[in-house]
């Protein structure tokens, strides 16, 4: 592969710096498959992408990997630290020791005049476990601040308070992605592999040839639900209904394992109670889907050998995604698809290192290695390691969403940090989140691009990417994988470690912040020794040598873990733990003023908040802007055609962008993508009501009203 | 803070619905429950009675609240155990048994009974239903009646409503001979027109019930035990069982006792409170909100919540506004849904029609102000789900009516590679066309690896693969060697030094002209332009990083464009 004509050539710095590049092998910068790749250098030193044989994508790859390379030669690459001298004036150049020494006596006069938690950092799923970690350490310890959280919120954090209710332990799948082509019967509820992660769906498709069932539940027949042999169109906020109707049947038509409910799990009895009150005619009332779709549906899964239930944003982005999803998992431990081989439930999780991003210490109440930073044992066994008082270490602070309501006038949080997150674009109600920013002392944003929340920041730190740098990254499957450098990054900007260790030096802090990855990874391996996710045994060399290593991995000798619960759940007793959960309607559901429901979602050419993919070339060229898919029968009597303008409300704001026509979709439902900010910002509509465990806002449910944005021609 | 006391007044599916409710809303900290029950079971699903009946399903598939559940939340039960009296002055409850219970707050959820009209001959000297006689509303109302039809030859059921049907569907499953009589025109009167009525008789008379219809039964015959039923024209049957599915009728004495407003039901106002007494709720069928009493399980449950939200102070403005009646019931084999009124009732109603007598298909449907306000559908329901949900949320309709009665469009058919049109995408993950292919093969990729190596098309999930050997080999076979060979355009593709070509998803080509870091001679630039006229090249974009490009340039110039431009560029 070459490069896409009209990129520059690499910078002459680099390529001074560095010994004549070689062939790298690699991972892929976006989702949570981690696809291996490899970058190849042309005679110029130009990287582009090749295919390679990883035993997860095994070489496949979709147009977001393939046009990776374009990210290292972006001519819109930030390459010098910014700062806005006055609110509301424009952004000028400095260099780092301005702007590094202005950002450490902001902080400090914020914490004198306020206290710690003034300060408050927002981290991202696509940061290195080794950045991810070192994060934590720095607001923990140099900022000595409880109000740390990231973009992980927005995106896995009701699968992980779900599967550590049921099982115990929080890992995206129990079981390595091959394994799904080999069990007998699937049911992916609200999501959508076949657009946001490709490669992965030939596991799909090879379960399929093998003779296996697909069950989708989406209410768009989305590209993965043509390719299921059931799809349930839902109601958009249903799913935990849905999920209590199928057990109801299975429980109905003797298709529950007695034994394994008997011998492996607790708490059924009033899981069973809740289920009796969703009959499927009930069920099929709340959620749209017909009877016998439901029955048939209850009957695949109860009848396989072997089946997964795996789920997606869907039905965790929502103001009841923990119930939500532990809905499904009531559903697959009742059949007794759980803890046996090919079997279990599953989340699709979407960030680079969504999970090992929330696995080392980037959430408001966590710590390295998956510990509780309410818990006294595990405050002690970090402290031990980073070398400081327990005591000394701050609680749990204000979880994502909470956190930019606390940047508010008035509110608790006066300075902000953003690493690896666009919150402007990612964020329910958008609109106010830009305005809080705005309002904040002190805005700090690392990126690599300026981002529409880099834009409203007062100071700007152009940050290393990617294949600049080492780190490892740990996939939704549980794999921890390494990602290497192969270049050396621009003139002028630096990785987010050499920041965060010549800041927590600018604020006086004692302790140890290396900006070495292998480094910092030995020291997370200490700090997640003895943690529910344990990666003392996982090393560089070792990852290299066996194409990556499953947590938990406790020590050198030990294999690595790619099934988990074969033996025994990860609770006190080594029961699953049934939940008994009782679905609720939306927060917003719609009414005359706003008759349609609205969901939000992903297209193949963009990845999360944009910023990245909407600069590579190609992927802005297939997918240039933000649009409305709407069912042509309800566009009909709206007087709305196909690339109309549409203007859609919601409560929170209203945006305007071209209609997409197509029958797949609910003729009450309407679908916006979210990778785009501005007037297109699917946010600007969302509903922050949120989840009361897991705090994640109700992205994917609300009510909207949309009309013809201009007169016909 | 002390806890208040709750007392609950009937432990059926709107009572025991309240109370988990209550305890949903944090309620145990607000009161101690206690609870009376008439029968002596935890709470169960009545919906699925009908599967007692059928004996598909024994008591405890259909228990909802089991005992353990009660012990478990705390809440006290008095199963078996009826409230005789409400002494709303000392605020206390008596039982049959003689406990009396003080309450803070009651709640009456008594639902209602079975009505057994005033038959002659339907009772025995001590008051008794006669043996083979019986009602259809209690699980042990099921057990009886399985027990008898066991060795019944032939059953009637009075009633044509949906219990009545339900009932009848299962003493024929059980063995009997099975008979409707129904006093209506015909049958589901509430539910269903004349017209499927009549449908739905023929059908079920398909299936081998007999149906009776405008026949109002004034006796029970048989000395001892049943054995037929006399009519008021004059008419009789006999059989051996008789089962009464006429309807039912609130248990609201007990309220018109305790001295509160009674018309059909007890009558509340929006929190569901008697409008005689703030700390005396009822939710069911035992009352009456805004002039209707409800029977169905949805708005009871609406109710519950409406009071659960009111008592616990979890929304005191909770307010319940009425619930739209719709249903679904299976009878035979038949599925049938019905909501709202089944006649237009104003002169602007639109009425939308389709009967298929033959399979036994009808669908009717009523829409006001472009809202659904009634439906029928029967035989084929699949847009029953669709349409109730529109019903319940009163939400706009889609323009094209028979839409709405069908599920209109053929499902996608596999094409071949000849019809299927040059922009028809083949890899959705890398946005290839089939076109695109046909330009790669026309480039001299004859083999599909190099095909997809050049296009990227089948590298990402890999699922569209097949298709592209298809379409290879279809290229492949019909595409003449390649005369002038501009050589292999990659995608995207570095030919030399002087011009890059590219193939677009529509299967043209683009050409960029290497103008080095944006310049070029005057000379070069109007031979570009010149190139582009004369080849009727239909875009030229200024890209960025200083470039041109010649966009959706046509397979067949482009070997003659290409050696044009690079003359220019070599200039």
């Amino acid at each position: 592969m070459n490069h896409h004509p009209g990129a520059p050539a690499p910078s002459q710095a680099a390529a001074l710096n560095d010994p004549a590049p070689v062939p790298v092998d690699t991972h892929c910068p976006y989702c949570a498959l981690q696809c291996g790749m490899t970058l190849v250098p042309d005679a110029e030193g130009r990287f582009s992408v090749a295919a390679r044989d990883f035993p997860t994508n095994k070489g496949g790859l979709c147009r977001k990997g393939w046009t990776a390379a374009a990210l290292l030669v972006s001519p819109e690459r930030l390459t010098t630290p910014l700062i806005r001298d006055t609110k509301g004036g424009p952004l000028r150049a400095a260099g780092w020791d301005e702007a590094l020494d202005l950002v450490a006596a902001r902080f400090r006069d914020i914490r004198a005049r306020h206290g710690a938690d003034a300060v408050g950092v927002f981290g991202g799923g696509g940061l290195t476990n080794e950045k991810a970690y070192l994060l934590g350490k720095f607001a923990r310890v140099a900022l000595g601040t409880a109000n740390i959280d990231y973009n992980g919120r927005y995106c896995m954090s009701s699968a992980a308070a779900a599967g550590s209710r049921a099982f115990g332990i929080d890992r995206g799948l129990p079981f390595p992605m091959a394994d799904i082509a080999e069990t007998d019967a699937i049911l992916v509820a609200g999501s959508n592999p076949a657009e946001t992660m490709p490669p992965l769906m030939q596991y799909f498709d090879a379960q399929r040839a093998r003779g296996g069932r697909l069950i989708v539940v989406d209410p768009r027949r989305s590209a993965t639900a043509q390719r299921a042999t059931l799809h349930l169109q839902t109601t958009p906020g249903t799913d935990g209904a849905l999920a209590a109707g199928l057990l109801h049947v299975a429980i109905r038509d003797g298709l529950t394992d007695p034994d394994f409910i008997a011998a492996r799990t607790s708490g059924f009895e009033a899981v069973r109670r809740i289920a009796a009150q969703h009959w499927p005619d009930r069920v099929e009332r709340i959620t749209g889907v017909p009877e016998r779709q439901i029955v048939e549906a209850a009957h695949i899964l109860g009848e396989a050998a072997t089946a997964m239930v795996l789920t997606g944003r869907g039905p965790e982005q929502q103001s009841q995604g923990v119930d939500n999803v532990s809905a499904f998992i009531n559903l697959a431990l009742a059949l007794g698809k759980a803890g046996r081989p090919l079997c279990g439930w599953g989340t699709l999780t979407g960030q680079g290192n969504g999970q090992g991003g929330r696995e080392h210490g980037q959430k408001a109440d966590q710590l390295p290695g998956y510990r509780k930073i309410a818990d006294p044992r595990h405050r002690a066994e970090v402290a031990a390691v980073w070398g400081v008082d327990p005591a000394s270490l701050p609680g749990p602070g204000l979880s994502a969403t909470e956190l930019l309501d606390a940047t508010a006038p008035g509110g608790a949080v006066k300075a902000l940090m953003v690493l690896a997150s666009n919150v402007v674009v990612s964020s329910p109600a958008a609109a106010r989140v830009a305005e809080n920013l705005r309002g904040l002392e002190l805005l700090v944003v690392s990126d690599l691009f300026l981002s529409e929340t880099a834009a409203l920041a007062d100071v700007v730190l152009p940050t290393a990417q990617w294949a600049e740098e080492d780190g490892t990254m740990t996939n939704l499957e549980g794999r921890v994988l390494r990602r290497a450098r192969a270049q050396a990054p621009p003139p002028g900007v630096r990785t987010d470690a050499e920041v965060l260790q010549a800041l927590a030096r600018r604020l006086g802090c004692a302790a140890d912040f290396s900006a070495d990855a292998e480094t910092g990874f030995a020291e997370l391996r200490r700090a997640s020794r003895g943690g529910l996710a344990d990666y003392a045994g996982i090393s560089y060399a070792r990852i290299a040598a066996e194409d990556g290593v499953f947590w938990p991995c406790p020590d050198d000798d030990h294999p690595g873990t790619p099934r988990l619960f074969l033996d025994g759940f990860a609770t006190p007793d080594g029961r699953a733990r049934f939940a008994a959960v009782q679905p609720r309607p939306a927060a917003e559901v719609p009414d005359d003023d706003f008759p349609y429901w609205l969901t939000t979602g992903r297209v193949m050419g963009q990845y999360q908040s944009g910023t990245q993919t909407r600069r590579v070339p190609e992927l802005a060229a297939a997918e240039p802007s933000a649009f409305v898919e709407i069912h042509p029968q309800t566009a009909r009597g709206l007087g709305l055609a196909e690339g109309d303008m549409a203007r859609l409300t919601t409560r929170r704001g209203s945006i305007a962008v071209r209609t997409r026509l197509t029958p797949a979709i609910r003729l009450d439902t309407l679908f916006v993508p979210f990778h785009w900010g501005d007037g297109q910002s699917a946010n600007a509509l969302t509903h922050a009501a949120l989840d009361p465990i897991s705090r994640m806002p109700e992205f994917k449910v609300c009510a909207v009203r949309i009309v013809r944005d201009a007169p016909p021609p | 803070m002390t806890k208040r006391k709750l007392v609950v007044v009937g432990n059926g599916m709107a009572g025991a619905r309240a109370v988990e409710d209550v305890l949903a809303r944090g309620g145990d900290a607000l009161f101690d429950i206690v609870m009376f029950g008439d029968e002596p079971y935890g709470n169960y699903n009545r919906i699925l009675l009908s599967g007692i009946l059928n004996g598909s399903k024994t008591a405890d598939d259909i228990l909802i609240n089991t005992p353990a559940w009660y012990a478990e939340t705390g809440v006290k039960l008095h199963s078996g155990d009826r409230v005789v009296e409400i002494d709303r002055a000392a605020k206390t409850v008596r039982s049959a048994a003689g406990t009396v219970e003080p309450y803070d707050v009651l709640l009456i959820a008594t639902g209602s009974k079975a009505f057994v009209p005033p038959f002659k001959g339907a009772m025995d000297a001590d008051g008794r239903m006669k043996p083979g006689l019986f009602a259809y509303r209690t699980l042990d109302d099921c057990h009886g009646i399985a027990a008898f039809a066991r060795t019944a030859r032939k059953a009637v059921t009075i009633g044509g409503g949906l219990l009545g049907l339900e009932a009848a569907r299962a003493l024929g499953g059980l063995g009997c001979e099975s008979h409707v009589v129904h006093l209506a025109g015909h049958l589901l009167e509430l539910q269903l027109d004349a017209t499927g009525g009549g449908m739905l008789r023929r059908t079920m008379e398909g299936f081998g019930l007999h149906v009776h219809t405008g026949k109002a039964t004034t006796e029970i015959l048989g000395e001892d035990r049943v054995s037929g039923l006399a009519f008021k024209d004059g008419t009789t049957i006999d059989c051996d069982m008789v089962v009464v599915a006429a309807g039912v009728r609130p248990n609201s004495e007990i309220g018109l006792r305790a001295g509160l407003t009674v018309e059909r039901a007890i009558v509340v106002n929006d929190h569901m409170q008697s409008i005689d007494d703030r700390s005396v709720y009822a939710v069911g069928e035992c009352a009456q909100h805004r002039g209707k009493v409800y029977g169905l399980v949805a708005p009871l449950w609406d109710q519950a919540k409406v009071f659960a939200d009111h008592v616990t102070g979890h929304d005191a403005q909770a307010a319940y506004q009425g619930s739209k009646l719709a249903t679904k019931l299976k009878v035979m084999g038949v599925e049938l849904a019905s909501m709202g009124i089944t006649e237009p009732k104003d002169e602007h109603d639109e009425v939308i029609q389709f009967a298929e007598p033959k399979r036994g298909t009808y669908k009717k449907l009523i829409v006001r102000d472009g809202r659904l306000v009634g439906g029928i559908l029967m035989g084929e329901i699949s847009k029953a789900a669709y349409l109730m949900q529109a019903f319940d949320r009163d939400a706009p309709l889609p323009e094209e009516r028979l839409a709405l009665l069908f599920d209109l469009g053929a499902a996608p058919q596999a094409v071949s590679p000849e019809e299927m049109p040059a922009e028809a995408r083949v890899c959705n993950c890398n946005g290839v066309s089939k076109g695109a292919i046909g330009a790669a093969v026309a480039c001299g990729h004859r083999d599909a690896a190099a095909v997809m190596a050049a296009t990227r098309a089948g590298m990402g999930c890999g699922s569209c693969r097949g298709q592209v050997e298809a379409l290879t080999a279809y290229f492949a076979d019909q595409a003449p060697p390649l005369a002038v060979a501009p050589e292999v355009p990659d995608e995207p593709s570095r030919l030399d030094g002087h011009v890059q070509a590219r193939i677009l998803e529509d299967g043209t080509f683009s050409l960029v002209p290497d103008t080095a870091d944006g310049h070029c001679t005057p000379a070069q630039l109007l031979r570009i332009a010149e190139v582009a006229v004369k080849y009727n090249v239909p875009g030229v974009r200024l890209m960025a990083h200083d470039r041109i490009d010649l966009v959706g340039v046509p397979k067949d110039d482009l070997a003659r464009i290409w050696d044009e431009l690079y003359l220019a560029a070599a200039e």
